[in-house]
C-alpha cells in the first residue's frame, strides 16, 4: 500500500513538473493571439490595412491623378507613440507602407533614414562604378505627400478589470502646401480581465 | 527519517532569513561603496524565484545609478512585468505563508516600489535620449496611481511622480498636461502637510500663466506673491533632481511568549522600520553668485513606512493564526514522541522569521529645483563636497540628477 502511494505521488510530481516545463509551438503568423492585452501585431496589421484602404478609396488620389496624370508620390513621415504602452511604431509603419505599395496605387519614396544610406551609396557609385551603370545624383523621386500620425490610449481601471481604448489618428499632408488631404481614424476597444489566481 | 526532513527544513529556513538580512546588508554598503561595486555583490548572489521582482528592482536602480540606462531599463521592466503578474493570488503561497512565514509569498512589490519603478523607468528613458519612452512611462504611473488610490489615502500616491510627468510634458510642449501634474504634485505635498518647493510653486506660476492666466495664475499668484511673474525668454530652463541617501529597511522585531500550557514557547516576529535619524543633505546648484538649493518632493523613507502600517494589521493577524497552527503542529507530533515534539517546537520556533523585503535600494528622499539662466556652465554639488561643473547651451531645456552617493550628474538637454 504505501509503495503504491509513494508511485502515484512520483508520477503527480513528473505530471506537475512537466507542466511547469517550457513549450514552443509555431504558429501561422497571422493567427491572432491575445496574452496580455496590449498592443500587438494584430492590432498593427489590423489598423495599418484599414487606414490605408480608407486613404487610398478617399477623393485626393482621384484628384491628383487628375491634374497630375500620374499617380502620386507618397512618403511615411513619423508617427508618434502617444499611448500607455511601448509601441514599436516601426513595425506599424512598415505594414503601411506594404499595404500602400501592394495597392499599385500610389508610388513610394524612401523615408529620410533609408534615402541618406541610399545616397551615400550614389555618392560611392561616383567615384567606384563604371559609366555605364553608374547612378547619378539629382535623379530623386519626390514626393507628393507625406502620412504622419499618432496613437493614443485611454485606460480605465478597476481592480484586475481594464478597458483599453486605443485611438489611431492619421493624416495625408500636401508637402506642395501643407494642406491636409486626407484625416483617418481607427480606434480599438480592449476589455481585460486579469486572473485573480495563479499558480 | 522524519527528524532529519526536519533538521534540513530548519537550516532552509534559516537560509531563507539571512538570505533577506545579507541583501539589507547590501543596500546599506551604499554608503560605503560605489553604485558598481555593490551591483558585483547583488550580482553574485542567488536569489530565491520568489524574491526575483526584488532582486530586479535592486539591479535596476544600481544600474541606473552607474549611468547604464539600457540596463536599468531591462532590469526595471523585467521587475513591472513580474509584480504585474504576481498581483495575482497564489493559493499555494498563502498556505506557506499561513503555516511558515511570511517570506513565502511571491515580493510583488509594495505601493511605493509600484509607482517608483515608473519613476526609474521615466529618468532612465529620458537619460537614455528617448523623451517619448519617459512619457509612456509617466502615463502608466498615472495609470499605476489611480488604481492604488482609495479615497483620500496617500497611499503609492507620490509628488516625485507628477513633478517629473509634469517635467516631461513641459519638455515636449505639453502645457496643459504639465501644469495639470504639477497641480497634483502640489496637492499631495498640501495632503503631507509638506512645504510646497520653491521650483514647483515656479512651474505652476510658469504653466498656469500659459494656460489659464485669468484664473488659475490669479490663485497661484495670491498663494505665491514674492514668485516674479513668469516672462519670455530665451534663457536655458534647468530642472534639477536630487537623490538623497538610500532608503530604510525593515528589521525583525520578534517576542518570545510561552504556551498557555507553558510546555512551550511560541515566537513571534514582525517587521518594523526602526527609528532612525538621518539628516537629509541637499544638492547645491550655483551660477555666478546665485546659490540654490534643492528642496523635498518625497519622502520615501516616509512612504514605506505608510506602506507597512496599511498592511499591517493582516500581518499582525496572519502571525497569530500561524502561532496557532504551529502550537497545535508541535502539541501533535509531541503526543506521538516528546523528542519530535522537540524538534518540532525548535522547528516552527527557527521558521518564524519576518519578512524583511522591501525596494532597499530607493533613495531616502527625491529633491526638487529649477532655475533660469544666460550662462554657459553650472556647478552643482552639496555640502562639503566639491562641486562639478556642467555645461548649458544656451535657450536649452535640461534636466540635471544629482545624487548624494556618488560624483556624477546625469543630464538630458533639448
Amino acid at each position: 500500500m504505501k509503495v503504491k502511494i509513494n508511485i502515484s505521488i512520483f508520477l503527480l510530481s513528473i505530471i506537475f513538473l512537466t507542466a511547469c516545463s517550457t513549450t514552443v509551438k509555431r504558429i501561422d503568423a497571422s493567427d491572432q493571439v491575445d496574452l496580455s492585452g496590449a498592443w500587438n501585431d494584430t492590432d498593427s496589421q489590423l489598423v495599418a490595412k484599414n487606414m490605408i484602404k480608407d486613404a487610398l478609396s478617399a477623393n485626393w488620389i482621384t484628384n491628383f491623378r487628375k491634374k497630375a496624370g500620374k499617380n502620386p508620390t507618397v512618403i511615411i513621415g513619423t508617427v508618434k507613440n502617444l499611448s500607455h504602452e511601448h509601441i514599436n511604431t516601426n513595425t506599424f509603419v512598415e505594414n503601411m507602407q506594404r499595404e500602400m505599395i501592394n495597392s499599385g496605387e500610389v508610388q513610394f519614396v524612401a523615408s529620410a533614414g533609408q534615402r541618406s544610406q541610399i545616397r551615400e551609396e550614389r555618392g560611392d557609385q561616383d567615384i567606384n562604378a563604371t559609366e555605364a551603370t553608374r547612378k547619378k545624383m539629382g535623379d530623386e523621386l519626390g514626393a507628393d505627400y507625406m502620412l504622419q500620425g499618432q496613437i493614443n490610449t485611454i485606460i480605465d481601471v478597476e481592480g484586475r478589470k481594464q478597458v483599453r481604448y486605443y485611438q489611431v489618428n492619421l493624416k495625408l499632408i500636401s508637402i506642395k502646401d501643407n494642406r491636409i488631404v486626407w484625416v483617418g481614424e481607427k480606434k480599438i476597444k480592449k476589455y481585460i480581465k486579469n486572473s485573480t489566481l495563479r499558480e | 527519517m522524519k527528524n532529519l526532513f526536519v533538521v534540513v527544513l530548519i537550516i532552509l529556513l534559516t537560509g531563507c532569513a539571512s538570505y533577506q538580512r545579507k541583501n539589507n546588508q547590501i543596500a546599506q554598503t551604499l554608503y560605503k561603496s560605489p553604485p558598481k561595486a555593490v551591483l558585483k555583490i547583488l550580482q553574485g548572489t542567488e536569489p530565491l524565484k520568489r524574491d526575483i521582482a526584488q532582486y530586479h528592482l535592486n539591479v535596476g536602480i544600481l544600474q541606473f545609478k552607474i549611468g547604464n540606462f539600457s540596463a536599468a531599463i531591462t532590469a526595471l521592466e523585467l521587475a513591472k512585468k513580474e509584480m504585474a503578474a504576481l498581483q495575482a493570488i497564489s493559493i499555494s503561497e498563502n498556505a506557506a505563508a499561513a503555516t511558515v512565514n511570511e517570506t513565502y509569498r511571491a515580493y510583488s512589490g509594495y505601493p511605493t516600489d509600484l509607482i517608483m519603478v515608473h519613476n526609474i523607468l521615466a529618468l532612465s528613458y529620458l537619460f537614455n535620449n528617448d523623451i517619448g519612452g519617459a512619457r509612456v512611462e509617466i502615463l502608466q504611473a498615472q495609470v499605476a496611481m489611480r488604481k492604488l488610490a482609495k479615497g483620500r489615502a496617500l497611499i503609492g500616491q507620490l509628488a516625485s511622480t507628477h513633478l517629473i510627468s509634469g517635467i516631461i510634458y513641459e519638455l515636449l510642449g505639453e502645457q496643459s498636461n504639465a501644469l495639470i501634474s504639477y497641480r497634483k504634485a502640489d496637492v499631495i505635498l498640501i495632503d503631507n502637510k509638506l512645504p510646497t518647493p520653491m521650483g514647483l510653486k515656479q512651474a505652476l506660476l510658469r504653466m498656469s500663466y500659459i494656460v489659464d492666466k485669468k484664473s488659475q495664475y490669479a490663485i497661484y499668484k495670491k498663494r505665491f506673491p514674492d514668485i516674479p511673474t513668469p516672462n519670455k525668454n530665451t534663457k536655458s530652463k534647468i530642472f534639477v533632481l536630487y537623490f538623497d541617501a538610500v532608503v530604510d529597511h525593515k528589521a525583525e522585531f520578534s517576542l518570545l511568549v510561552p504556551s498557555p500550557n507553558d510546555d512551550q514557547l511560541i515566537r513571534i516576529a514582525m517587521p518594523r522600520y526602526p527609528k532612525t535619524n538621518t539628516t537629509i543633505s541637499h544638492g547645491i546648484i550655483k551660477v555666478n553668485k546665485q546659490q540654490l538649493t534643492t528642496q523635498l518632493i518625497d519622502n520615501l523613507n516616509l512612504s514605506v513606512r505608510k506602506d507597512l502600517s496599511q498592511i499591517y494589521p493582516s500581518i499582525l493577524l496572519m502571525t497569530t493564526s500561524r502561532a496557532v497552527i504551529k502550537d497545535t503542529l508541535v502539541k501533535k507530533a509531541n503526543e506521538k514522541d516528546d523528542l519530535l515534539g522537540i524538534v518540532f517546537n525548535v522547528a516552527t520556533f527557527i521558521s518564524e522569521v519576518a519578512d524583511l523585503r522591501s525596494w532597499n535600494m530607493l533613495p531616502a528622499n527625491i529633491q526638487f529645483a529649477y532655475m533660469e539662466t544666460n550662462e554657459p556652465t553650472v556647478s552643482l554639488g552639496r555640502k562639503n563636497v566639491p562641486s562639478e561643473k556642467v555645461e548649458i547651451k544656451k535657450g536649452t531645456d535640461n534636466v540635471l540628477l544629482l545624487n548624494s552617493l556618488t560624483s556624477s550628474i546625469f543630464h538630458y538637454q533639448q
